[in-house]
This record gives C-alpha cells, sequence and structure tokens, in this order.
C-alpha cells in the first residue's frame, strides 16, 4: 500500500515538474459569465471602456434604450447605395404581418433593453437573448469560421477566444438586418467583434462591440454596452412574436 | 378614427420611452401624454407589444374605439402583469403617449383602475424596462 502510495506521489511530482520544464501552465481559470443578466444598458459614467477605440470607429449613443431619429445614423459613414435605401425606408414599412416579427440580428439585438443568459462552458458557450428568442452559440474549440458557402442568419457564425480575462468573439455570416432601427442596415458581409469583460465584483458585464462591412460604411461602428447580474433564480421568458400585432397598425 | 374629447389630459414631457422593436419616436408623440378613461374590450398579452382594446366616450356621449399599445409583454411580466391583469367591462384610465397621426391610439405608461390602483410596478423612468 505504501508503495503504491509513493509511486503516485512521484507520478504528480513529475507530471508537475515535466509541465514546468516545457514551460507550461495549468489551464488558466476563465472568469464565468454564466447567468442571468438584465436589460442592456449603456455604460455609466464610472465604468470605463477598455482601452482607446481603434481607428476610423464611431462610437453609437443607442445602446439599451435610447434610440437614434430617423435620418440619424450616429455618425457612420454610409456609402451612397446604403444611404439612399435608409433614407427611402419608412417605419411603417415594418408594421406588416409578414415582417413585424423579423428578428433583428445580433449586431442591434445585442445592445437592446432585453436580458440575455449566458450558459458558459469550455468548448462552447451559449447566450440565450429573451428579444425574439435568439440563440447564439460561441464556438471555443479553436475551430474556423464556417465556410463562405454556409447559410447567413441573424445570430452568424461565432468563434470565441480568452484574452486574459476578456472574452474576445468574431461572429460572420451574419444576415442583412438593422443597425440602428431606424433604416440602416447592414449586409450579409458585415463582422463583428465583441469583446466581453466583468466589472471587479462581478456584478455587471460590460463589452465592446465593433462592426465593419466595407459594402455599406467607410468607417466601423462602436457600441458599450453593460448587464447588471440578476438573482440565480431569476430567468428570460419566451418571446414568441405573434405578427398579429401588425394588424393594430393595419387598422389605424 | 379620429377623435377631439376635451377631457384630455396633456402634459408635457421631455424624454421618450424607446421600443427595441419599432421606433418610438416615429409612430408616438415624445413630448405629450394623455390619460383616456374607458371600459376594457379586450386584452391581448402577446409580444412584441401587448394591446389593450377600450370604448371611450366622448363629449358627444359617442362611444370610440381605442387600443393602447404596451411594453413587450416579457417586459410587463417582471413588472408584475400577467394576461389576467384586465378583465372585459371593467374600468381603466390609460396614461401614455399618443399616436403622432391623430389616431385613437396610443402608447401605455401606466394604467390605473377605477379605484385608483397602479396596474404592476409603475415604470420608474421613461426607460422601456
Amino acid at each position: 500500500m505504501m508503495a503504491r502510495v509513493t509511486t503516485l506521489v512521484l507520478l504528480v511530482i513529475l507530471a508537475a515538474w515535466t509541465l514546468v520544464a516545457q514551460g507550461q501552465q495549468p489551464p488558466a481559470k476563465h472568469p464565468n459569465f454564466s447567468g442571468y443578466w438584465s436589460a442592456g444598458r449603456a455604460f455609466r459614467a464610472s465604468e470605463a471602456p477598455q482601452g482607446p477605440l481603434p481607428p476610423n470607429t464611431v462610437l453609437l449613443a443607442d445602446a439599451g434604450a435610447p434610440e437614434l431619429p430617423s435620418g440619424n445614423f450616429g455618425g457612420l459613414k454610409v456609402k451612397a447605395a446604403a444611404l439612399a435605401a435608409a433614407m427611402r425606408w419608412k417605419p411603417q414599412d415594418e408594421m406588416s404581418i409578414s415582417r413585424v416579427c423579423l428578428p433583428p440580428s445580433i449586431v442591434y439585438s445585442m445592445q437592446g433593453p432585453f436580458p440575455m443568459e449566458i450558459h458558459q462552458g469550455t468548448e462552447f458557450i451559449v447566450i440565450r437573448l429573451e428579444y425574439y428568442d435568439l440563440v447564439r452559440i460561441i464556438f471555443m474549440d479553436g475551430r474556423p469560421h464556417l465556410p463562405a458557402s454556409a447559410p447567413h442568419t441573424k445570430v452568424g457564425d461565432s468563434v470565441g477566444r480568452w484574452e486574459g480575462n476578456t472574452l474576445v468573439v468574431d461572429t460572420t455570416h451574419l444576415s442583412e438586418s438593422t443597425i440602428t432601427n431606424n433604416g440602416l442596415n447592414h449586409s450579409d458581409n458585415v463582422r463583428m467583434i465583441e469583446r466581453f469583460w466583468l466589472s471587479g465584483d462581478g456584478k455587471t458585464l460590460m463589452a465592446r462591440q465593433e462592426f465593419e462591412d466595407p459594402e455599406v460604411l467607410d468607417n466601423r461602428g462602436a457600441r458599450y454596452v453593460a448587464w447588471d447580474r440578476g438573482a440565480a433564480n431569476d430567468h428570460i421568458f419566451p418571446y414568441e412574436c405573434d405578427p398579429s400585432f401588425a394588424a393594430n397598425y393595419q387598422a389605424k | 378614427m379620429r377623435s377631439s374629447l376635451p377631457w384630455l389630459v396633456l402634459l408635457v414631457v421631455t424624454a421618450a420611452p424607446a421600443s427595441a422593436h419599432h421606433s418610438f419616436a416615429v409612430f408616438f408623440d415624445d413630448q405629450t401624454i394623455i390619460e383616456v378613461t374607458g371600459s376594457v374590450t379586450d386584452f391581448h398579452f402577446t409580444n412584441p407589444h401587448a394591446i389593450i382594446s377600450f370604448t371611450v366616450k366622448n363629449a358627444k356621449g359617442e362611444v370610440e374605439p381605442w387600443r393602447a399599445e404596451t411594453n413587450a409583454v416579457t417586459l410587463l411580466r417582471r413588472r408584475g402583469w400577467t394576461k389576467d391583469s384586465l378583465t372585459v367591462g371593467e374600468t381603466i384610465t390609460v396614461e401614455g403617449w399618443r399616436a403622432r397621426d391623430g389616431s385613437n391610439y396610443m402608447r401605455m405608461r401606466t394604467v390605473k383602475r377605477a379605484d385608483g390602483t397602479v396596474l404592476g410596478t409603475p415604470v420608474s423612468n421613461q426607460r422601456v424596462d
């Protein structure tokens, strides 16, 4: 019995020595983002952003409940064709049975004033948005993006990695959808980078969203969004959008 | 239907709520809050927004149909509302922002029962949550 214990201890020491000798460290313990996060909101003055924005990037002031008014795209430099389409857009167009329940892509949905749940694993992280029941899967296993021919969706194809305590998520394969909820759409070629981190007390999840879309924009857009941690028994509700709502606008 | 009800209470406000689903400011007058009292005829409790239908007697004694759009149902639930919060036939007073086109359509901020009870947790500020 004693010999077995001695052998086991020696094996553990040998394994640890091997790691040290090879300059390797045990897997880092990442922050745990799992839980319920209340409605997205803008940063408070006391919440410092993580580093400066990249060059040629404009910060949109519509995170959370605020909206940009018609014709105001928050400083995004919109190419002529996209701008013309945005200016032709009428909000009434969205209030139809066929359109009212179309979810916005995560470019817009992630900053909206609705809660979300995060379920964090090692191979992937799931983000469930209450808004339009959108579900994101962020693959953390090092896989590349889907091939160009793969379908585009409102949640796209997200791959993530850890940079210290920051989760960096790169999303492609998003389908055309609104950027600012006032007529400006991104194209199928938009790319979004998100950086998520926790406040020091772990009670606030913060994110910097950056997106670029050379088909639509001559600069890049960014948003800072924060979510406050809910109680352990909080949960999102099903959205289950009912398109008959649009009939109220048809009847006016 | 358009109304010229003389008893609408008008208050000037400076901020507006926002709809994440469709543009609030485009459809509703964010500078004016009205109060309308009437009898519930229907309560449709689904997303993207619930609809309260009610009838109102105008100054001539004629009955006019009104509708009030609410926040998303998921947000209402957290403020204590359920699909049974309103009963057909009960009298309510709806406060909110009127449709810009002048129709009898509004965005709800609060609803009070006949005894003055406010339904659910009142909104503390202009945010939708």
